[in-house]
């Protein structure tokens, strides 16, 4: 456990490697870091160090190292699972400052960006080669490519372009010793052990991250928007079946049931049918020829599935309008609600009807409103538990509301987190998922590559002891702190 | 259909016991690839067949031992298929094979990798504990994603009992063409046509040819000789409707791959950016093949294996021997940093701590 002489010692040397300016200590300095996108959780860092180089990262993490100092590595603060809540005894390693877009290279289709790098930043820059960067989390104004590696980000277009994983060609960065390690070549795959799906999606946990190659698409020749209304949220699930087993795999297929149609309309106007149980919006890209055809496929079977209203969008402008209604559709419930807890279980589709229902019966059991907003090609589903954290009480209701729809997710044979991360916020259901087997290989491969439980100590992967503790309570309704023990193996 | 989980369980846990050296072998389609292995053999063809396939989930749920062949004919009757094409390289290729070899096909660059359609797998660890990890959806980020890390790793991680693949609708039609491209430009030209929205699936270099094949909707694909004329003022003469040449490259059944005449050379595969100049790799005269729109060379050689890795290391390459000309541990594949050493090391031990799967396939040191 690092004590006051650690971390005494450890900003000394640090002062010898960054500039006063950049090396945070003060509460008024640290108190912007002390949340990620989940402010339900809140935690002051020792320190917070903004590096401007690999040089700068590498020298920072052998010395926390040295001291044995947690290190939270954090982009741009968007995550949404509180995986870059800073370590009371800890470090935080912001990498904003590091977003250089170092190479774009149009024949390979690549580019090599910092981990600073805004996630549409990369776009910006590669559309006058006629390519972009697929993987769009909503928050992709704002959220950083190594926010994204650290989460395995998704977006609306994963059904068809698949998520972070899927798009990264090379890694490089630092093992917690300070030594650097490049994962993947200037080509597309590897032989040997494939560790860079083991990094994407590890909560920061087993490196460093400091340089991305990213897989780059050439940008669609034509896009066409449908917008189809249905009278019961069955009937739109079911029609995304039928789609889908048709044989066509739209670039993005989205699902909102009546509570979130409302409040995006009212605040973006989107020119959805109020009144609908359920509407989908369908993106399909690539030649216009293309396009065409696969338009008039999926009319037909809409048609045929119980649409009731069926619009297509006529121009560039009322496609974005439509997309707006969607990618505004957390702002939108945050303005009819004081707060809103966002879920994020994945499912088969085939279990849609049976988990909306669940979801249904307990929001009336907890006197709690859900809007639904849901990744429907994929099966992952948002619902957005409305609720007041200023009313004593009602955080930890709807935490235990949120619990029991991952329970629902698990035992249906989904996940309890699709795109958004385990983080703080979702350690207590893991159990649910994995047994004790399971959970004791994940320690391993952390104490694999973080011996000693440097790097983001404390998230992801419970501790065994807290995991019995919640099955034995079963239906789990004490909530168990499993992040009590936040302080690195000595 | 054979369910023999607790048959390959006890063989691991004798192993395990008896600290003795296993080697898994699923339809021994890729026994050339990697280091031999000394062990005693584990047959995961006793554990096979399709557990669960959910078209409409576009998932399928498969035991490691079933063919390939078997799981590409089931798929290809409900009208869909493993977007990575995965090389069997025989007939008695398994699915657990496949992912074990981590190897892609023609598809890879514009559809997926065989790692990316892994969504879940179980396995056998080298305690004999099975182990269930991701899942049977698209999506899932809970906890790290230990079975894509089973996607590459020949055996030495664990015994792949079972896997949950992505599936996607098999295209309704697919034509190739070829064209007199230069292989240095072939990557910029290929890019070219995938910027005008053409559905490339395939692109390969053959000693100056470049041949490309489109797949999709049935109008789409007949109306590309029309697109191609009017958007590159030509179109080649040969034109295959049929999919051979793209089953001959990635078995390696294909002329190029035919070793017998230059029994004293080595079969190289170059993973590089595509554009990059990799001449040095090859004599002037003799043969090459690129695949994947230049992010893959293969080519013959009789130089040391530490000379080729170190070229490649040169040209932010990995370069992998990938068929030996003699059947004896070599530097088959290209050597990792020291930190990389000791993860691999570490990640071996928590998975396999006495080293019982596959020692040696990849490294001397593994």
């Amino acid at each position: 456990m690092a004590d006051e002489a650690a971390i005494h010692n450890l900003l000394k040397e640090l002062r010898d490697i960054l500039q006063d300016d950049f090396i945070l200590t003060e509460e008024t300095q640290l108190r912007p870091f002390e949340c990620d996108g989940l402010s339900a959780y809140r935690q002051l860092p020792k320190l917070a160090v903004l590096p401007e180089d690999e040089q700068q990262v590498q020298a920072i993490i052998r010395l926390s190292h040295k001291y044995a100092v947690p290190i939270v590595t954090r982009g741009a603060g968007t995550g949404l699972s509180a995986g870059a809540l800073p370590h009371p005894e800890g470090l935080l390693l912001v990498l904003s400052r590091m977003s250089k877009i170092l190479e774009i290279n149009p024949a390979a289709m690549t580019a090599r960006v910092q981990p600073g790098v805004r996630n549409l930043a990369i776009s910006e820059a590669t559309g006058r080669y006629g390519l972009f960067y697929a993987p769009d989390p909503s928050s992709q104004i704002a959220c950083s490519i190594g926010g994204n590696i650290a989460e395995n980000a998704g977006g609306v277009h994963c059904l068809k372009y698949g998520l972070t994983v899927h798009n990264i060609l090379q890694i490089k960065g630092f093992s917690v010793e300070g030594e650097p390690v490049t994962l993947g070549c200037g080509g597309m795959d590897n032989a040997g052990f494939n560790l860079m799906p083991l990094i994407i999606g590890s909560e920061g946990m087993l490196m460093v991250v400091t340089e991305i190659t990213v897989r780059l698409l050439p940008i669609p020749e034509h896009v066409e928007v449908m917008l189809a209304a249905f009278d019961a949220i069955d009937t739109a699930g079911q029609a995304v079946s039928n789609i889908i087993s048709a044989g066509v795999i739209p670039a993005g297929l989205e699902m909102m049931d009546n509570n979130a149609i409302r409040a995006a309309e009212d605040f973006a106007e989107a020119g959805y049918p109020r009144d609908a149980a359920a509407i989908l919006l369908i993106e399909i890209d690539g030649a216009k020829s293309s396009c065409e055809e696969q338009l008039q496929k999926i009319s037909n079977i809409l048609n045929t599935s119980g649409c009731t209203s069926l619009k297509i969008a006529r121009d560039d402008k009322e496609r974005a309008l439509f997309w707006k209604g969607r990618k505004s559709a957390f702002p939108a419930v945050g303005r009819i609600s004081p707060d809103y807890y966002c879920m994020d279980g994945t499912i088969p589709r085939k279990s849609l009807a049976e988990v909306l229902n669940t979801i249904s019966t307990l929001s009336e059991e907890y006197g709690f409103p859900v809007a639904n907003v849901f990744h429907a090609g994929d099966g992952n589903l948002h619902p957005l538990i409305l609720y007041d954290a200023n009313i004593p009480g009602q955080l930890e209701r709807v935490e235990e509301m949120g619990a029991r729809v991952l329970e629902k997710c698990i035992a249906v044979g989904g996940t309890i987190t699709g795109e958004h991360g385990v983080g703080v916020e979702k350690i207590r259901q893991m159990p649910l998922q994995f047994t004790d087997a399971e959970l004791t290989l994940f320690h391993k491969v952390k104490a694999a590559l973080d011996p000693q439980n440097i790097l983001n100590p404390g998230k992801n992967i419970p501790l065994l002891k807290h995991c019995q503790e919640y099955r034995a309570l079963s239906q789990n309704r004490v909530p168990e702190n499993l992040i009590s023990n936040l302080t690195p193996a000595s | 259909m054979q369910d023999s989980t607790h048959i390959l369980q006890e063989q691991i846990t004798d192993a395990a016991r008896e600290n003795a050296a296993l080697f898994i072998l699923g339809g021994s389609s890729k026994s050339f690839y990697g280091n031999p292995v000394l062990g005693e053999t584990v047959t995961t063809t006793i554990h096979n067949g399709i557990v669960e396939y959910e078209p409409s989930e576009l998932t399928v749920t498969v035991r490691g031992g079933t063919s390939l062949a078997e799981l590409t004919r089931e798929l290809s009757s409900h009208g869909q298929m493993l977007a990575c094409e995965p090389p069997g390289f025989s007939d008695d290729a398994t699915i657990g094979g496949a992912i074990a070899a981590g190897l892609s096909g023609p598809a890879r660059p514009y559809r997926s990798s065989i790692a990316d359609i892994v969504l879940g797998c179980r396995i056998i660890t080298g305690e004999g504990q099975i182990l269930e990890y991701g899942g049977k959806v698209m999506k899932n980020v809970a906890g790290y994603d230990i079975s894509r890390l089973m996607t590459g790793s020949l055996g030495c991680l664990g015994l792949i009992l079972e896997i949950t693949l992505r599936v996607i609708p098999a295209p309704e039609r697919e034509l190739t063409f070829s064209f007199s491209v230069e292989s240095l430009e072939s990557a910029v030209f290929v890019n070219e046509l995938r910027k005008k929205g053409l559905p490339v699936s395939a692109a390969s270099s053959i000693d100056g040819t470049l041949y490309v094949r489109f797949s999709g909707g049935a109008d789409e694909i007949s109306g590309l000789e029309k697109t191609l004329l009017k958007s590159f003022g030509f179109v080649e003469q040969n034109v295959q409707a049929d999919n051979t040449l793209w089953v001959e490259i990635k078995n390696h059944s294909h002329a190029f791959f035919n070793l017998e005449s230059e029994s004293h050379k080595n079969l190289w595969r170059l993973s590089v950016a595509p554009g990059k100049n990799v001449s040095a790799f090859y004599p002037n005269d003799s043969a090459r093949l690129t695949e994947w729109g230049g992010a893959i060379l293969w080519f013959k050689s009789a130089a040391e294996p530490e000379i080729i890795h170190r070229m490649a290391s040169q040209s932010d390459a990995q370069a992998t021997l990938f068929r030996s000309c003699v059947n004896e541990s070599m530097r088959r594949f290209a050597p990792v940093s020291p930190a990389l050493q000791q993860w691999y090391t570490s990640l071996k031990s928590a998975f396999d701590p006495q080293g019982i799967f596959n020692p040696g396939r990849f490294h001397d040191w593994l």
